[in-house]
């Protein structure tokens, strides 16, 4: 009786199972890479209608987060400023400035001055600024160090898995109420982080919801 | 293992309950539909256009296209666009809540509107106010969605052509001239009743510069005979408000007062404030009710009486005459001198007459006597005179002014408009072409008129045959005022610039009287300043008070203590006899509709989808007859795969007729039929086309209330009729329990002990119990023995929870999407039942036998005891609506917020996209739910997350995270009025909800399935006067194993085919 199957198919089934393992890997872990939110947020630095500097205001000229966005300890949503809070002070400060022409147009005109938005939490996420700055997350948490940022980009993934690092251990992120938008605090040399995060975790009765209520409605 | 659940055996002793007649009768019909989740066809995919094959290949293909451009994976550019100048008070994303208030015609709603980023997405009533104390009803929670109304007309039209205000303000020059030359006579005004005080100024503005205009009012629903039987009574200018927190023994004559037509919020209230039981020892009222149909009142009376509309003058004749013999005065002798002998109607006993007035007479001045207010004016006289006997003027019935001047009526202006001195015609609000008493032919006098203009805010049937319509704004986008019922001047303020070009009333009078003045806050001012007494600064303060705080209180005014006897005796020989009960003397009533009002809310979608009380009746009027009469003229409603199909009949009242299906009602009387008004209103809009019929139709100047020889035949035509009445149906289990007030207090535990809760067998869950370690642990409880049913909650619920509208369809296949439903069960004979009401929500189960079937985890507990869905995460398996056992998840089977309607069978190939107004209304913090997910009620869990963080915001640094007590509402809770609902923490000790769950009488639904609800109810308790005929007071249904209880009953048990007991083990 005749050989069916010629002598290489004995190596196939392991030839093919090789090929598939190193496939179906590859696909994993290209997705795992690829399609999160590590790779497809972090980064993304559009180009805004006004070059709007966030280490010149910040760094060198020393100004609060909060004169601009002024309901970050109020509201869920922490505002864009509106022009007027930029015409404070560029009537006189580069009051001509070529870079400002578009504040300069919005003031004039009454239209808005249409910023890219960077960062986005998906519809069925409901975060709140307001609960966080005033117990004790930093803006630095989640958005970087925007005082060094020239031009602002997403430093942090910001995905689920990201939120409930911090969440199921805020320990590890909690500093003092006045040092919140202090973006370059570092704890001071007598204690650590885990400390102090320990010390406001007991004190403050820190307890970040794990449950999905905390965050979908 | 499978865990089999022995169900108990439903009672075999005392009371069944039933929600239809098909489950009365148990028809094998309603078996089959029982036994199914859904009802047939819920979940299959029929009289669609597409077949599934095409539709999967069509899909696979756009799937294909899709994958090969990659275009989805491009993050689109989004803009953050800011203000250019912040205004006052904003910080975005915060709620702003404005007091202003609805224009209603017996007494304006004092509400606060909820704006957020400047839209207003929901109405609250008026917390400091003393009328609605935060409480509201359904209408009030519906008119935001009118102002989103996409089918407003958005532009002013002459002749049916788009015109300019330029045109308009060339008009008005033109009417003044037209108005001068004539000193008037040629200018007539028709409004609707708004109670405005500004309006009332400036019509008196114009009266002094037209002396002879004309200033008419009309209401389809207000007939002005209970104002009239109150000057009779009380003096001119007067009206009368009832007190029903101090009353102990009310009579309701044909008065529904506990809903929203004749009643008012404190009047529900002030009811349940009097029914309200804690303690054993507690006091409680004791409600008697004579009526035509069942009505919401009706299913709270203790004794309740089938009445025929037209014997009520009898009935209450013979009830004056009772009273009289037990507490004799002169001037009940002066009005019963003269009074017919009218015989009572055969089949009404006198003994429930005689000891309803002894019970009244026993309590004195806390009795009270309501009578319905479209009644006759001599038998709405002869209830105050009553009173009066009782002693209970100044006590249970207060006596105030009226609030509105009296006016020209309708009639009268028909008149003048025949005689051909009107000229000029304008109508502000209303839509009497479609409402006026059909022998007034109010179409062709109106189009008799050379010019008439119409300003409202629908481009309704009025407007259509108005010469000029100028879009009227909407309470919430003008400056107005108006007042409550209880005669408090309240406040209206725009939340929102005017969606469309448009005017309001106030604006439009301003423009005719000429005034130089702009319209706004400072003439609302004006008016105010002249109803206080307020000059210079201190005005200026009372009127910022005035308008954030939305009201001037009332000014406490002295009544007269007794009705002027004389001048309502010569009334009481036009007291009519009651036509023979037979079956050739039928009588029709015509009655308002709890959800379309008079029709004005027939275009508002959460109105139709909002199951009618009593009927639960969707998108749909319907005769209402009784079974006996029905069947004695051979009409029927069959029920088939849970559809009902009714029967429609061609009805004729003096030559005027129409064709209408025809709703079996339990509890009507017999010989009469209610023909709820407000529906036909085919060119309203796309909400309100093809639903009910037009009863206007039939309705004339002199039955406008009453109509006798009515004539119903047959057509051999049907109707499907979409009632939610048969879905959800749960087997007899006790689901809802009574007692009356003297098992309570014999036994105060009552409730524990009905059907098998006495003793069920320690269960035990082999899933691991969650673990409840919250801060707080919420919970909810229900007062059956206060709620009435009103379902105020469920539109309450649908405008926080971004509930969908699903269409007239998709309701009779059992797929409404209400949070919380409210079930209505009947009790006793199909003729003479009595009725409990029973709202369900989701039950928050501790042991939550949903979870565990979520293959995605989508629906999980958290640690305060809520059993939350995660949307996002739902792929829509329904597993967990198939494991609840109390049917309260709900299933978007289509996208029910991205395609209309009628195109949903369509799929992805109907446009997708809503209107922009309606994306408006929406509740920001709650997720708005596509097609395949599974949704429920989450105890408003944004509120509840919106009250935490506010605790942590305020607490910074310091470690208390306390909400303080009663500062977190949900919807349903914050809209009850009779403060049925409490909602709370069970770790605080402040909050009532821990207090009421420990309550003897509390007890939760289906307990034996020991997975442990977070919401329980407490049972209703009723309280029965021994000495009547026919009295019930055994409530408590004892087991049939429970030997004990059958011999304290004193009778055993009747075998009861209904009970169904074979049905219930598994």
């Amino acid at each position: 009786m005749a050989n069916i199957f010629p002598r290489y198919t004995n190596w196939l089934p392991i030839k093919i199972l090789v090929c598939l393992t190193v496939v179906v890997a590859s696909v994993v872990s290209g997705m795992a890479y690829y399609f999160t939110p590590k790779y497809t947020r972090v980064g993304y630095q559009p180009t805004q209608p006004v070059a709007f500097d966030h280490s010149l205001h910040v760094n060198q000229l020393g100004m609060d987060c909060r004169y601009c966005h002024t309901g970050v300890e109020k509201s869920s949503h922490s505002n864009v400023p509106s022009t007027q809070t930029c015409m404070n002070c560029h009537t006189q400060i580069k009051a001509l400035s070529p870079k400002l022409a578009a504040v300069r147009e919005s003031w004039k005109s009454g239209n808005p001055v249409p910023w890219v938005r960077i960062h986005k939490a998906p519809d069925y996420v409901y975060f709140n600024h307001a609960v966080h700055v005033n117990r004790g997350v930093s803006c630095v948490a989640c958005h970087g160090k925007v005082n060094h940022m020239e031009v602002v980009y997403h430093a942090k993934p910001q995905s689920m898995g990201w939120c409930l690092e911090c969440h199921r251990a805020p320990e590890n992120y909690l500093r003092p109420l006045d040092q919140v938008t202090n973006l370059d605090w570092i704890p001071p040399a007598t204690t650590t982080q885990r400390e102090l995060g320990e010390k406001f975790v007991k004190e403050w009765n820190v307890k970040p919801p794990v449950s999905c209520s905390g965050c979908h409605r | 293992m499978k865990r089999i659940l022995q169900h108990p055996s439903p009672t075999t002793t005392g009371r069944t309950y039933w929600r239809s007649l098909g489950e009365y009768a148990r028809t094998p019909d309603f078996e089959e539909w029982l036994h199914r989740e859904f009802p047939k066809g819920a979940a299959e995919w029929e009289n669609d256009p597409l077949s599934r094959r095409t539709f999967l290949r069509l899909m696979g293909a756009s799937l294909a296209l899709a994958g090969l451009s990659l275009s989805g994976c491009r993050r689109p550019e989004a803009h953050l666009v800011p203000f250019t100048q912040t205004p006052e008070w904003v910080v975005v994303g915060k709620k702003m809540s404005f007091a202003t208030a609805q224009p209603r015609r017996r007494g304006s709603i004092p509400l606060l509107a909820t704006t957020f980023d400047g839209r207003p997405v929901k109405m609250e009533g008026n917390p400091l106010h003393p009328i609605s104390q935060g409480a509201t009803d359904n209408h009030a929670q519906a008119s935001i969605l009118d102002l989103y109304d996409p089918a407003r007309r958005r532009f002013f039209t002459r002749a049916n052509k788009k015109a300019t205000t330029e045109d308009l303000a060339a008009e008005v020059t033109r009417i003044r001239a037209e108005a001068s030359s004539t000193s008037g006579a040629s200018l007539a005004i028709l409004a609707e009743e708004t109670l405005s005080p500004s309006r009332e100024r400036l019509r008196n503005d114009l009266l002094r510069q037209f002396p002879q205009a004309t200033w008419a009012v009309y209401d389809p629903l207000n007939s002005g005979r209970d104002l009239a039987a109150s000057s009779l009574a009380f003096g001119p200018n007067t009206d009368f408000r009832p007190q029903l927190a101090v009353a102990s023994t009310i009579l309701s004559l044909d008065c529904d007062f506990l809903g929203s037509d004749e009643g008012d919020i404190p009047d529900t209230r002030g009811f349940a404030s009097g029914r309200r039981t804690r303690n054993p020892d507690d006091k409680m009222n004791r409600l008697y009710v004579a009526e035509p149909r069942f009505s919401l009142t009706g299913t709270m009376a203790d004794h309740r009486l089938r009445l025929r509309a037209s014997a009520a003058g009898a009935f209450l004749l013979e009830l004056a005459r009772q009273i009289r013999s037990l507490r004799s005065t002169p001037d009940l002798n002066t009005l019963l001198q003269q009074a017919p002998d009218l015989s009572l109607p055969k089949g009404i006993d006198p003994a429930w007459i005689r000891e309803c007035a002894a019970d009244l007479v026993t309590h004195g001045q806390n009795s009270l006597i309501l009578v319905g207010r479209r009644q006759p004016v001599a038998i709405q006289a002869l209830g105050l005179a009553l009173n009066s006997a009782l002693g209970a003027i100044g006590t249970t019935l207060l006596v105030q002014p009226q609030l509105s001047a009296p006016s020209t009526n309708l009639a009268s202006l028909a008149d003048k408009i025949r005689s051909g001195t009107i000229r000029t015609l304008v109508l502000l609000g209303g839509d009497p072409v479609y409402n006026a008493p059909a022998d007034l032919d109010w179409a062709s006098l109106q189009s008799s008129i050379p010019n008439t203009i119409h300003l409202s805010p629908f481009f309704n049937a009025t407007s259509a045959r108005a010469n000029w319509f100028i879009p009227g704004t909407h309470y919430l986008e003008s400056w107005g005022d108006t007042l409550a019922a209880d005669g408090s001047y309240l406040s209206i303020q725009p939340t929102i610039q005017p969606l469309w070009a448009g005017q309001s009333q106030l604006e439009f009078l301003t423009s005719l009287t000429a005034q130089s003045k702009p319209v706004g806050p400072s003439m609302i001012r004006e008016t105010f300043a002249t109803r206080t007494n307020f000059t210079g600064e201190k005005l200026e303060q009372a009127w910022q008070d005035f308008v954030r705080e939305g009201f001037v209180p009332s000014i406490t005014i002295t009544s007269p203590r007794s009705a002027n006897a004389s001048s309502i005796a010569t009334l009481l020989s036009s007291i009519e006899v009651a036509p023979a009960d037979d079956i050739h003397s039928l009588e029709a009533v015509f009655t308002h509709s709890g959800a379309v009002d008079d029709g004005r809310y027939a275009n508002n979608g959460w109105m139709q989808e909002w199951p009618d009380p009593m009927t639960k009746l969707t998108w749909d009027n319907a005769i209402l007859i009784s079974k006996e009469t029905a069947d004695s003229l051979g009409f029927k409603n069959e029920l088939s795969k849970g559809i009902l199909i009714a029967d429609v009949v061609q009805t004729t009242i003096a030559g005027r007729s129409l064709e209408a299906p025809i709703l079996i009602a339990p509890g009507h009387v017999n010989f009469a039929v209610s023909l709820p008004v407000g529906y036909g209103q085919e060119n309203l809009g796309p909400v309100a086309k093809g639903s009910g019929f037009n009863a206007y139709h039939l309705r004339t100047s002199g039955t406008d209330y009453l109509a006798q020889g009515l004539q119903l035949k047959p057509t051999g035509r049907t109707r499907e009729l979409a009632i939610t009445q048969e879905h959800q149906a749960m087997e007899g289990r006790d689901l809802v329990r009574e007692a009356s007030l003297a098992e309570y207090q014999a036994k105060p535990d009552w409730v524990k002990k009905v059907g098998m809760d006495g003793h069920i067998p320690p269960n035990q869950s082999f899933y691991k119990n969650p673990k409840l370690t919250g801060d707080h642990q919420w919970a909810m409880v229900i007062d059956l023995a206060t709620c009435t049913g009103c379902n105020a909650c469920v539109t309450a619920c649908t405008a926080e929870n971004n509930i969908p509208v699903v269409g007239k369809d998709q309701v009779i296949k059992g797929r409404e999407m209400h949070w919380i439903r409210v079930d209505r069960y009947y009790t006793g004979e199909p003729e003479e039942p009595e009725s409990v009401s029973q709202p369900v929500a989701c039950m928050q189960c501790e042991n939550a036998p949903c979870e565990t079937v979520c293959p995605v985890n989508a629906t999980v507990h958290n640690e305060e005891g809520l059993n939350v869905m995660a949307y996002n995460r739902c792929i829509g398996t329904r597993y967990c609506a198939n494991n609840c056992p109390y049917k309260v998840r709900r299933f978007n089977f289509f996208d029910y917020n991205q395609r209309s309607l009628d195109k949903l069978y369509l799929g992805p190939l109907a446009p997708k996209g809503t209107e922009e107004t309606i994306k408006l209304q929406k509740n920001p913090n709650v997720t708005v739910r596509m097609r395949g997910v599974m949704e429920k009620c989450t105890f408003c869990v944004q509120r509840i997350e919106e009250a935490k963080i506010g605790a942590r915001v305020r607490a910074r640094d310091s470690a208390d995270l306390g909400i303080p007590s009663g500062t977190l509402q949900t919807a349903c809770q914050q809209a009850c009025p009779a403060d049925a609902i409490v909602f709370g923490d069970l770790k605080n000790e402040k909050d009532e909800v821990g207090k009421l769950r420990s309550l003897p009488q509390n007890y939760s639904l289906l307990d034996y399935l020991n997975v442990g609800p977070r919401l329980t109810y407490l049972g209703r308790i009723r309280n029965p006067n021994p000495a009547m005929p026919g009295a019930k007071m055994h409530y408590i249904p004892s087991h049939g194993h429970t030997e004990s209880r059958e011999q304290e009953n004193g009778h055993p048990a009747e075998p009861n085919g209904q009970s169904g007991g074979k049905a219930g083990h598994s």
